[in-house]
């Protein structure tokens, strides 16, 4: 049973197509190796006034006052703009509307835009921003998982800052339990990581004749942008248009709303078309990141090196907005036990409000985090049982006919087990041997 | 220097697509102009990883009709349909087939309107590199471009719409059963590293990822995912922290945010494992997220295999490892060169 099982059926259908398979070459290729592509950074319209933004400066505070008079008088300035000035509801966010285009009565992450300036120029625009006063309250911020946790603590948002609570729950612990020859446990903790695309959010607006407010963005997805920017902005849907940019990355991030609401505000309220760019060092602050996450894992296998649990833990840090944190720390509960088959499980993930950057959807979704801890279980399992890595995973992984984690039962498509036979092969093939467990090797 | 190599694999399952009865839906439109250039309104962004050739590619398959003869207009929502995000590795999965199923449509009215032109029964003919022949003999019979000009001629517009909902309901709330995804991503790499156990810098010097793609319909831009991914994976692993104090980041210029350089990126070896999923694209899924995930746990697992001690936390910095192996070393558990 050393064979490949997708070998056959790819080499069947081979050959059978004329483009499928190939390596047809990518339409914008020969423009972006010739540097002629042109990024909402390069583009200049005639007119066009300079966006910047005031972040906030502290993580949680009550702002009692904002003085812009003195920015506006900064020549070349046309706009100085805070919540007031927002004619809409001002709201926005994945799951829930938490996140504020401009701060309100309250800062919850210095991710928090506070005021937005409109200018002559990138200079203009920058002293103006410099002069804007924030009279505000400190509050105590909320920064770790205990925290978050204690229900006696500041609430971020009214709701609490236990944002969601889910449940994964299959067979019967104890069982399993009681079944397991070796059992490991570990506390694991992941950190928060940027995507760092090449390209920094960035987006440029104009009002059309018609009236339509037009949205360069780099974006992943222009119809959930209009969905969210013209209530923010108190606009009609169908007098939103965005459209996307040629992008240079996204991974996640620009799955959120990045520059659109504050580039539209500006060139509604002026009358101007509006470019908007972060520096790299504001797009590292604002937006959003990869959830740190702490995962407690105890995971068990019998004496026949079949798995028969795993009770775990899993908080996830979602900052001070919620994004899409909900649905990534829950899919990192329902990923929990890796590709394998488990049949006893109890996982429980919290959705944690603090005053950190807001986390949301980053390549990988929750998945990177509980990675990392069950295949650290894994090996360690298959270590205690004196199995190599590999011939460990290849015995519980999912094949056609099992169930995952949430009970789904696998088909044809399923092909980890072909995936770890590719390597397997390779190392074999190279006499590539694991030093550890010395018993399997 | 005390270097230590050591190898780790990890391995993945990912759901692709959105899940939770979020919906997860493609959407395109398809346009043969008169001349038989083919213009399709997809809306999906692609962000570099290459969703338009994917677009090209299986509209010119399920066409029959040559890449270059196709134009992709994408992401507006001035001009295209809603195809949701690029985002869940799904683009390919879910836009592949609203194409797909558009590109068929449009191919059932060339024929339908070839068999008018030729009197010939639509059963016995195809279209193939853009020219409608007759199944049996392979003669070309008239060119596509010809029969779209017959269809506008008629004021019909040879154009399709073509749609694909992904949508899977939601896992019980109290248990999390249920058929969560329409099918997962499937993926396991090695890695090999060394370990400096004087200073605790780890290298990853080899990795081979082998990441399910269903069927690559690209092979190349597959392997630039799977690159893509592993490297992105790689600075997850060993370099990239953003660390706040007291809520305020301290990691917040690229001279303190460290992301990995060419010269930390090592020989990846892309082994493309194709195991066909009949509901994507011509068996096809997404890998971008698969080819991101098992590179960590893979280092991680390399680093016990290299010196004993098991990292739990991440990213393993040298400080963490070095410490790691002081305490080792205190506790007499470190084995001593």
């Amino acid at each position: 049973m050393s064979e490949d099982p997708s070998t056959e059926t790819a080499e069947e259908t081979r050959g059978a197509y004329s483009w499928i398979g190939k390596n047809v070459t990518k339409p914008d290729a020969l423009e972006k190796a010739l540097g002629a592509t042109e990024y909402v950074g390069d583009m200049v319209v005639p007119g066009m006034l300079h966006g910047k933004i005031l972040w906030a400066d502290t993580p949680h505070a009550v702002i009692k006052r904002i003085d812009t008079e003195e920015a506006a008088r900064v020549p070349g300035v046309h706009a100085v703009l805070t919540a007031a000035d927002v004619p809409g509801s001002n709201r926005f966010g994945l799951a829930v509307l938490d996140q504020c285009a401009l701060a309100e009565e309250r800062v919850r992450s210095v991710g928090d835009a506070v005021a937005l300036v409109a200018a002559e120029d990138e200079e203009a625009a920058e002293e103006a921003v410099a002069k804007i006063r924030v009279h505000k309250e400190h509050l105590r911020p909320i920064l770790t998982y205990a925290d978050a946790l204690d229900p006696d603590a500041p609430k971020i948002h009214d709701g609490g800052n236990v944002f969601q609570h889910t449940t994964v729950r299959k067979g019967d612990l104890d069982k399993g339990i009681r079944e397991s020859a070796a059992i490991v446990e570990n506390a694991y903790h992941t950190h928060r990581m940027d995507h760092v695309p090449m390209e920094p959010e960035a987006g440029l607006a104009y009002v059309d004749p018609s009236g339509v407010l037009n949205i360069l963005v780099g974006t992943q997805y222009p119809y959930r942008d209009r969905r969210q920017i013209a209530p923010a902005l108190g606009l009609p849907m169908n007098k939103v248009r965005v459209i996307q940019a040629p992008i240079g990355g996204g991974f996640g991030r620009k799955d959120d709303i990045t520059a659109e609401i504050h580039v539209g505000l500006l060139a509604l309220k002026t009358r101007r078309p509006v470019r908007l760019v972060y520096t790299r060092e504001e797009s590292l602050v604002a937006n959003t990141k990869r959830h740190p996450m702490a995962m407690n894992f105890r995971t068990g296998a019998g004496a026949d090196g079949r798995l028969t649990f795993l009770d775990g833990d899993i908080y996830g840090d979602t900052g001070a907005g919620v994004s899409l944190g909900a649905y990534v720390i829950k899919k990192a509960g329902i990923h929990a036990t890796g590709p394998y088959d488990v049949p006893n499980i109890r996982v429980d993930t919290y959705t944690l409000y603090t005053n950190n950057l807001t986390s949301g959807a980053m390549r990988g979704f929750g998945v990177m985090q509980a990675a990392v801890a069950h295949e650290s279980q894994m090996d360690q399992l298959a270590h205690k049982l004196g199995m190599s890595p590999l011939e460990f995973r290849l015995k519980n992984c999912l094949k056609p006919g099992l169930a995952s984690s949430t009970g789904q039962l696998m088909n044809e498509g399923c092909g980890i087990e072909a995936t770890l036979r590719r390597i397997k092969d390779y190392m074999s093939a190279r006499d590539l041997r694991f030093k550890r467990p010395e018993a399997a090797s | 220097m005390a270097i230590r190599r050591g190898l780790g694999i990890g391995s993945m399952y990912y759901g692709i697509g959105y899940g939770f009865s979020r919906a997860d839906i493609g959407s395109a439109e398809i346009e043969m102009a008169e001349d038989g250039t083919t213009t399709v309104y997809s809306g999906a962004c692609d962000m570099g990883q290459g969703v338009m050739t994917v677009v090209t590619q299986v509209a010119a398959e399920e066409l029959g009709i040559e890449p270059e003869q196709i134009r992709v207009v994408a992401a507006d929502t001035g001009s295209t349909p809603d195809a949701g995000p690029t985002s869940g590795s799904r683009a390919t999965f879910v836009q592949g087939v609203a194409v797909q199923n558009a590109a068929a449509e449009l191919r059932e009215q060339i024929l339908d309107m070839a068999s008018r032109m030729l009197e010939c029964p639509k059963e016995n003919l195809v279209v193939r590199h853009g020219q409608v022949c007759e199944i049996e003999s392979g003669r070309e019979m008239v060119s596509v471009g010809k029969v779209a000009h017959q269809l506008h001629f008629h004021g019909r517009r040879a154009a399709a719409w073509g749609w694909h909902d992904n949508t899977t309901a939601d896992v019980d709330p109290e248990t999390s059963q249920g058929d969560a995804y329409a099918t997962y991503g499937w993926a396991t790499q090695l890695a090999e590293v060394e370990v400096d156990t004087e200073t605790g810098r780890v290298r990853l010097t080899k990795l081979v990822s082998a990441t399910d793609a269903g069927k690559a319909i690209n092979p190349v831009a597959v392997e630039g995912q799977i690159e893509g991914g592993a490297t992105m994976g790689l600075g997850y692993g060993l370099y990239e922290q953003h660390i706040l104090e007291g809520g305020i980041p301290r990691t917040n210029s690229l001279a303190f945010y460290l992301v990995p350089t060419a010269m930390d990126v090592p020989d990846i070896e892309c082994e493309i494992v194709e195991v066909p999923d009949p509901r994507g694209p011509f068996g096809a899924k997404g890998v971008a997220e698969p080819a991101t995930i098992p590179t960590t746990p893979a280092i991680l697992n390399a680093i016990y295999d290299a010196i004993g001690i098991r990292i739990t936390e991440t990213p393993i910095t040298p400080e963490r490892v070095f410490f790691a192996i002081q305490e080792a070393r205190d506790r007499g558990e470190f084995e001593e060169d």
